[in-house]
């Protein structure tokens, strides 16, 4: 038989060439079946972090906070009592901010920044680590002991949240015992905090059946001690709760949308006070 | 590749010149080795970075410590995968610098975390959506592939004389160079270009969020990668008066590194024209903005990373009047690594330094951060600095890594 001979008797597809383009098929059919929706996908940043601490937080609950401006009046009673009961002495680390503000149109108002606990949190997606992740309940928590201190969730949280340990914390805390007593240890040197939406107390009040956002002692430091009740929290799965009641009735916006971070607090804009 | 001949011993080692460049750079790695301890014991905290700057300084070394090692890996695909022959004197030097450069990025890198105690990290905890951890994966990895081309060119120096099952095990290692040229390069266009991802992925910040800044990464590095490789061969020689390269290898290493400069302006032209030149964003016009009025960034862009840096090499490189002055040629080259260096500065601090404005009211776009680094973190830096020339320095005096030199004449004026 002749060269060309074989060549034309030759099948356009041989079994080997259907074998591997089938193969080729079905690896990039389960690649991009895991790139899409898998854990690998990027909306899936629900499960970093999150398979050390399986039994933290519950899907059940989804935690917002509502600030309304208009009622602040500054007192900054908010941030004394975050200070005291998270165990922040040091006045440049604090995770709740509160500080005088003026809008474009000269309408004067106090701007308060707790951490946004965003649903799609830039700062959980860049930790190498998974040391920050968002938990079933909505909260962006943090490891302090898989931290690495690389502070890439400080260059990629927008809204200037995190606060990083240059040092040991050793300053004197004056708002302790006055403002509240410590109910976390300090973190140590090296790694990132932020604000926690007071977890510890969030955890303990669904432990005991109350209801954070209600109940005293489980709810926010800073929601509890707010003279003026500027500040409303709450799970917004329950339909009953002053957090699903106070969006309902109010006309509200979060910091940044076009930002695509889904923060987990909303505003009431200052209006010109009527005179 | 067959052994190459031990160092040249027809030159005196230690002349006077040398000895004191050698002293000097050991004076400041142990100037920086003070400063690398206190940070040790006394934390990040003596440093002048904040939260609202917390990379600076350091990460600028670690990012073109990293990029101008890219000449490893890109010399090594020439002459390993597409053959280039004439390429081949190039490569040993390269995957050397590259070796120093990806040492001296850990070592910034390890002084930078605020916990080096758990460097490994992210080694057992992964989260595969992070840029950062696919880097570190990356660095660790060609970090080793780097170690493992390096080691048979030391087991080839004459101290390994005593030593046949060595030089035998290096040779077996350095068989592999084929496999590890590809490994390189895979894992080089991965991290060198996310490392510009690193910045280009932040929604929240409008000067650094787009897709150009990984490919400008790479680019830029590929480009000063292979600069600093010649460069410092070329210094070399000078020093030594012996012709390292052939005439070749040098025009055509020049020819790619000008095609790759001008690519590299081109897309860079792009990326600020549709920027911030026919269209107006408001996020990076207001970055941009406040950039102008609290840095002197107008002048490190265009003056330093543009002129200086990109189009004045290229027109040297490609100029024969020009570049026909070894001492012009060597000047010109010296600022193509100097422009990625201070790229790499511009780009991590234009971000920071102009805070996200997130505040509903008029406060926050008034508003920018200020960096100065400290003492302490100079003096790491030029320890850092210093360690990666004594390597260099005492690199091609004691290691083969020219091989043997080339019949001695000048170097350009044939």
């Amino acid at each position: 038989m002749s060269d060309k001979k074989a060549k034309a008797s030759q099948p356009i597809l041989t079994r080997r060439d259907l074998l591997k383009i089938g193969g080729a098929t079905a690896g990039a059919v389960v690649l991009t079946e895991l790139v899409m929706k898998g854990p690998l996908s990027a909306e899936a940043i629900q499960g970093i972090g999150s398979e050390s601490h399986p039994h933290e937080g519950s899907a059940d609950q989804e935690w917002h906070m509502a600030i309304d401006l208009n009622k602040c009046i500054g007192c900054y009673y908010c941030v004394r009592a975050c200070q005291a009961v998270n165990n922040v002495a040091d006045p440049e680390m604090r995770w709740n901010v509160v500080f005088p503000e003026t809008t474009s149109e000269g309408v004067e108002f106090f701007m308060n920044r707790p951490c946004q606990h965003c649903a799609d949190a830039p700062c959980v997606r860049v930790c190498p680590v998974g040391a920050t992740w968002i938990r079933p309940d909505g909260l962006v928590a943090m490891d302090y002991d898989r931290c690495i201190g690389c502070r890439y969730c400080q260059v990629a949280c927008p809204y200037d949240v995190r606060r990083f340990n240059w040092d040991e914390p050793t300053m004197e805390n004056i708002f302790q015992p006055d403002w509240g007593t410590p109910q976390v240890d300090t973190r140590p040197r090296g790694v990132v905090e932020k604000c926690t939406f007071c977890v510890e107390r969030i955890d303990r009040g669904i432990e005991l059946g109350l209801k954070p956002g209600v109940d005293k002692g489980v709810t926010p430091a800073c929601v509890e001690i707010c003279p003026v009740g500027a500040r409303v929290f709450g799970d917004i799965k329950d339909t009953e709760s002053p957090i699903y009641i106070f969006l309902r009735q109010n006309d509200t916006f979060r910091l940044r949308e076009d930002w695509g971070t889904n923060p987990h607090v909303h505003y009431v804009a200052p209006r010109k006070e009527e005179a | 590749m067959a052994a190459t001949a031990s160092a040249p011993r027809q030159h005196k080692i230690f002349t006077t010149p040398f000895i004191l460049w050698v002293a000097s750079l050991t004076a400041v790695f142990i100037v920086g080795l003070v400063g690398m301890i206190t940070v040790l014991t006394q934390g990040l905290e003596v440093t002048g970075l904040t939260d609202q700057v917390p990379w600076g300084l350091w990460i600028t070394l670690d990012l073109s410590a990293i990029a101008l090692g890219a000449g490893a890996f890109s010399f090594s695909a020439a002459v390993y995968l597409f053959r280039i022959k004439s390429l081949e004197p190039m490569a040993r030097p390269a995957v050397f610098i590259g070796f120093l450069g990806y040492t001296s990025a850990m070592l910034a890198l390890a002084m930078d975390i605020g916990r080096p105690d758990r460097f490994y990290h992210p080694l057992i905890y992964w989260n595969v959506h992070s840029v950062l951890w696919e880097i570190t994966w990356c660095v660790i990895l060609y970090s080793t592939v780097l170690v493992l081309e390096v080691l048979p060119l030391v087991f080839d120096s004459h101290y390994f004389d005593r030593w046949p099952k060595l030089r035998q095990l290096g040779h077996t290692i350095h068989k592999a160079t084929p496999v590890f040229a590809v490994l390189g390069m895979a894992l080089s266009l991965l991290h060198q270009s996310s490392l510009g991802a690193t910045y280009g992925v932040l929604s929240g910040r409008a000067i650094w969020y787009k897709p150009s800044l990984p490919i400008m990464f790479i680019i830029s590095a590929v480009a000063g990668g292979m600069a600093m490789t010649l460069v410092a061969t070329l210094v070399t020689g000078q020093i030594r008066h012996m012709k390292l390269l052939p005439r070749r290898t040098i025009e055509i290493v020049l020819r790619i590194i000008g095609v790759i400069l001008l690519g590299y302006l081109y897309i860079k032209m792009w990326d600020w024209a549709a920027t911030t030149y026919y269209s107006v964003s408001p996020g990076t016009a207001d970055a941009l903005s406040r950039l102008r009025a609290t840095t002197p960034y107008t002048t490190t862009f265009w003056g330093l990373e543009i002129l200086l840096g990109g189009l004045f090499p290229a027109i040297i490189i490609f100029v024969p009047q020009l570049r026909k002055n070894i001492w012009v040629l060597i000047f010109a080259l010296t600022m193509i690594p100097m422009g990625v260096v201070v790229n790499r500065w511009n780009v991590t601090l234009s971000g920071l330094v102009v805070p996200p404005d997130w505040s509903p009211g008029i406060y926050g776009n008034t508003i920018a951060a200020r960096y100065l680094p400290t003492t302490i973190e100079v003096m790491v830096a030029a320890g850092i600095f210093a360690y990666a020339w004594l390597g260099y320095t005492l690199g091609v005096r004691f290691l083969p890594i020219f091989g043997k030199p080339l019949p001695k004449e000048r170097l350009i004026t044939d």
